[in-house]
């Protein structure tokens, strides 16, 4: 194995096993709390809430594990790719308009601070354009692969 | 080749859902009495709402005037009984506050003691030492301080608070303020956009 196709491997395990962990706790977890997180965010029409609070935590587990799983590796990367830079997006607009989140919510019952959080999302959201951009064809140790 | 990718999606599609379904907890632990001192609303009443809460918590305390509408608006209808949940990781005066509430709910003065604390939550939230202020809201509530103050000095009357903690957490809440409407779980500002509707619902049940 030579270092880019580690590289690759080490960033699809990191991104999909992040989300998959971030989703697995909330979709586990009160629904309700979950919601109360989006809804101290300030940003979401209050109907759009609760199906927002169960639907978030299945798609990051669903995105999470076809990354790690390596099946269709770079559509899955940049769709996770694609929720990182929403997470920024929401955490950074919380940030700018001085609101006071005690957690982000993205670890379920987590209370991760939100500037850590969003730190750890612009890394994440590298490692997935990087594991978009190495894993485009067939990546070693993937379903892609295997099933090729 | 296409199709064994695409039954490996389908598998990946519906193991998470099959794994959370197997582990989620859906039904929480019992929900234990509570003096009277600290119900309000209807003895009688068909709906009864129970509140986790903070007495240093920022949005317990902006939950307050909303919990009041709504007892006010469904007079009769709905019973409140308050649990306490202070998060004393996060909020150093919490469980001497719900002490000294526990203390009013001794002389049957849990609600006015209960409604001053939060209003001047500000005020004590970050005093090294609050116990003037409570002495304060005891005096103004018209509580006998005499008692009062034995009562807060007495660590033995925490007891009551370390149980509905516990409660809490055995019923996986975790931020406070968290609000139960028969099974239905409402947490923080969504009990102020869904808490009519929940309500309403329970009531029509």
């Amino acid at each position: 194995m030579n270092f880019k196709t580690i590289l690759g491997l080490v960033s699809r395990m990191a991104v999909g096993g992040v989300l998959m962990y971030a989703g697995f706790m909330k979709a586990t977890g009160p629904a309700a709390e979950f919601a109360a997180n989006l809804a101290a965010y300030k940003l979401f029409p209050s109907f759009l809430v609760s199906p927002l609070s169960l639907g978030v935590p299945y798609l990051e587990m669903w995105v999470g594990l076809f990354v790690f799983a390596g099946l269709y590796s770079r559509y899955a990367s940049f769709a996770a790719a694609a929720l990182f830079t929403a997470f920024v997006l929401v955490l950074g607009s919380a940030l700018l308009r001085g609101i006071d989140l005690t957690t982000c919510g993205c670890f379920g019952s987590d209370t991760l601070s939100p500037r850590y959080t969003i730190l750890m999302d612009i890394v994440l959201l590298a490692l997935s354009l990087m594991s978009a951009k190495i894993n485009r064809f067939t990546p070693s140790w993937s379903l892609d692969k295997t099933l090729s | 080749m296409t199709l064994k990718r695409l039954l490996a999606a389908f598998v990946l599609l519906l193991a998470p859902v099959a794994l959370v379904q197997s582990v989620k907890q859906t039904s929480w632990g019992p929900i234990l009495a509570a003096p009277k001192a600290r119900q309000i609303g209807d003895p009688n009443a068909k709906v009864v709402i129970v509140e986790y809460s903070d007495f240093q918590c920022p949005s317990c305390a902006q939950i307050e005037p909303t919990v009041h509408k709504f007892l006010e608006i469904y007079n009769g209808k709905i019973r409140l009984i308050y649990k306490y949940y202070p998060l004393t990781r996060i909020h150093q005066n919490s469980m001497a506050a719900a002490h000294a509430a526990e203390c009013a709910a001794g002389q049957d003065h849990f609600w006015p003691y209960h409604d001053r604390l939060f209003q001047t939550q500000l005020s004590w939230a970050p005093l090294q030492d609050p116990t003037t202020s409570f002495v304060a809201i005891a005096e103004e509530v018209k509580l006998d301080l005499g008692k009062f103050q034995s009562c807060y000095a007495d660590p033995s009357r925490i007891a009551p608070i370390e149980l509905d903690a516990k409660e809490a957490v055995d019923r996986q809440v975790t931020a406070t303020p968290s609000f139960f409407i028969d099974d239905e779980r409402l947490v923080g500002t969504v009990f102020a956009t869904d808490g009519a509707r929940t309500i309403e619902r329970a009531i029509r049940r």
